[in-house]
């Protein structure tokens, strides 16, 4: 039986992280991987946010088009409203704006290139191979075409991990980063199965268009988000060569296969004429669960710590996930190092994993993670409450841009089709996404709603409506 | 474009090796409530003389996503990965 200090059930971006920093802590690392490399196994809405630049520079700086072709980075997101129809009736894009304070350029092989971005998109089959590199130069072993079945015990303690051919890996900390259907967290009894509400499942497709298309059609845009009446809220990531195109809801949403909804997007006409534009053609179709959480609880017990897609870490708002692996994996080494000094692998003595990452950016996301988790609920992935959504969000932004009446008139229409949808809308605004703002604003709403300001406030308002200027004239 | 409710055709997703059994149903669990049938991207469950099971191929058809297992409340649906090394390749993942 092979020992070691520390041992890695998958490597995948979180359990490649823990690898990582555990080997240049000096520990006796393996990582398993069930494919014959990793990334092979995974799909991915794959998009990488500007806190991997600044949280991981020495990693991040490294990445390359030579190591990972389909990388590309993009300044602009856009999301469409798509209404009962099909038919887009606004589209909003968005860029970093001036508030945005990290710049993640300086942290990237080609500054001027990487000022700003929204998401620098590429696939697992290249960033996940390339990362667990980093992992084996730092000297944890890699081993590939392994399933580890489960947990084995000596004395009453889990001891380590068998794989499917009975062979035993031993170590005091067991580290489970083998994502949503982890075996990890069902042998330490960490988990047995998730809250129909706590996982999601992801269909996607995968679409091929030529590199020039993507240069010329897309520009700088790299993620766009289909708010639609009839799916859920679908996600599209551009990479060099092509496109991913998925959505998601919990196991209770479907009333349908998921394809029929990821096909219902690439149906919608606009949709439709962006694929012919870019001769884009479906290349792959793929499915993964992902886990999404309001907050990750039993992430821990003796000798065991679970990370990542395993520990329900993805983002509570929308449920980005190699971030917060790669957070938590590299937390989960920092505890092993300091409990294989202490040769302390208690569960209360690991419960510093919890104190840890709540202190991460991950943390201060999950802080507020039931209220961002509750919204998401109530609107993309609820099918009768996008109904009011849609054509709400869409009135907003379409009215002001339009010519068809004298402004004042058309802005009128706009709040009179508002005025309209509110009985159906203003429950889940006042029970969904006021608490959002609440925990947002938290103390300055004190101030904004200070009756002092708004008594001094309100007689001006009121001045400035001429009904009532008349009627306190006496006119 | 693809068809709503027939989406079925080649993409370039690989399937390599003796994946071994890897799912399976406990049809005296089994509620028969169906979600299994809707859920699977790939149609790889069936109901037949009513009685739910999968179909013999679905060896080389599964993308390992597990909703089967986790949509299916009785718990009568065991899914655990193929042998190491074997099913589904991602190549654009």
């Amino acid at each position: 039986m092979k020992e070691y200090d520390i041992i890695i059930v998958g490597a995948g971006p979180g359990g490649s992280m823990t690898a990582k920093v555990a080997a240049e802590k000096g520990l006796k690392t393996i990582f398993f991987e069930r494919g014959r490399k990793p990334g092979e196994k995974n799909s991915s809405g794959t998009g990488l946010g500007p806190r991997m630049f600044r949280d991981f520079p020495e990693i991040m700086r490294q990445l390359t088009p030579d190591k990972c072709p389909s990388m590309r980075e993009g300044k602009y997101q856009r999301s469409y409203f798509v209404d009962k129809d099909d038919k887009v009736g606004a589209i909003l894009v968005t860029t970093p704006t001036n508030s945005m304070t990290y710049s993640p350029g300086k942290n990237t092989y080609d500054p001027s290139k990487y000022d700003k971005f929204i998401t620098m998109n590429c696939y697992r089959s290249e960033f996940d191979p390339w990362l667990a590199e980093f992992a084996t130069n730092a000297g944890a072993e890699l081993k590939t075409s392994t399933l580890i079945k489960g947990l084995f015990k000596e004395e009453g303690k889990f001891a380590g991990v068998i794989d499917e051919k009975g062979e035993k890996y031993k170590a005091p900390m067991i580290i489970g980063a083998d994502g949503a259907i982890s075996t990890v967290a069902k042998s330490s009894g960490l988990r047995d199965k998730w809250h129909s509400e706590h996982i999601t499942v992801v269909p996607q497709y995968d679409f091929h268009a030529p590199k020039e298309n993507i240069e010329k059609v897309m520009g700088e845009e790299t993620l766009a988000v289909w708010w639609g009446v009839n799916f859920p809220a679908a996600y599209q990531a551009f990479f060099n060569d092509g496109f991913h195109i998925g959505l998601g809801n919990w196991m209770t949403y479907w009333q349908h296969n998921p394809m029929y909804y990821v096909n219902r997007v690439i149906n919608v006409p606009h949709m439709k004429n962006l694929i012919k534009r870019l001769d884009a053609k479906p290349r792959e179709v793929q499915s993964h669960l992902l886990p999404w959480l309001p907050y990750p609880k039993n992430t821990h017990c003796d000798n065991v710590i679970l990370i990542g897609d395993a520990g329900g870490f993805p983002c509570p708002l929308e449920a980005e996930g190699m971030y917060p692996a790669m957070v938590t994996g590299k937390v989960a080494a920092e505890v092993a190092v300091e409990a294989i000094s202490a040769e302390d692998y208690s569960k209360a003595f690991l419960s510093q994993y919890d104190e840890r990452w709540e202190h991460t950016s991950v943390g201060k996301e999950f802080e507020d993670g039931d209220v961002l988790w509750n919204v998401w609920k109530q609107l993309p992935f609820h099918a009768t409450n996008m109904q009011w959504f849609v054509p709400l969000m869409t009135e907003i932004i379409s009215a002001f841009f339009c010519w068809s009446e004298p402004h004042v008139v058309r802005i009128r229409q706009m709040l009179s089709a508002i005025k309209s949808m509110l009985p159906e809308a203003m429950p889940t605004l006042l029970e969904d996404v006021v608490p959002v703002l609440i925990r947002v604003l938290g103390d300055k709403l004190d101030t904004m709603l200070d009756p002092g300001q708004m008594m001094t406030a309100i007689p001006k308002l009121l001045n400035m409506l001429p009904d009532k200027k008349k009627k306190r004239r006496g006119a | 474009m693809v068809d709503l409710d027939n989406y079925e055709y080649e993409t370039i997703s690989t399937h390599v090796g003796d994946t071994g059994d890897f799912i399976s149903i406990d049809n005296e669990k089994c509620n028969n409530c169906g979600r299994c049938l809707v859920i699977c991207i790939k149609n790889l469950w069936k109901k037949k003389d009513g009685k739910i099971y999968i179909v013999p191929e679905y060896k080389s058809k599964c993308v390992e996503c597990g909703s089967c297992a986790l949509v299916c409340e009785p718990g009568a649906i065991d899914f655990s990965y193929p042998a190491g090394g074997t099913g589904v390749v991602y190549l654009k993942g």
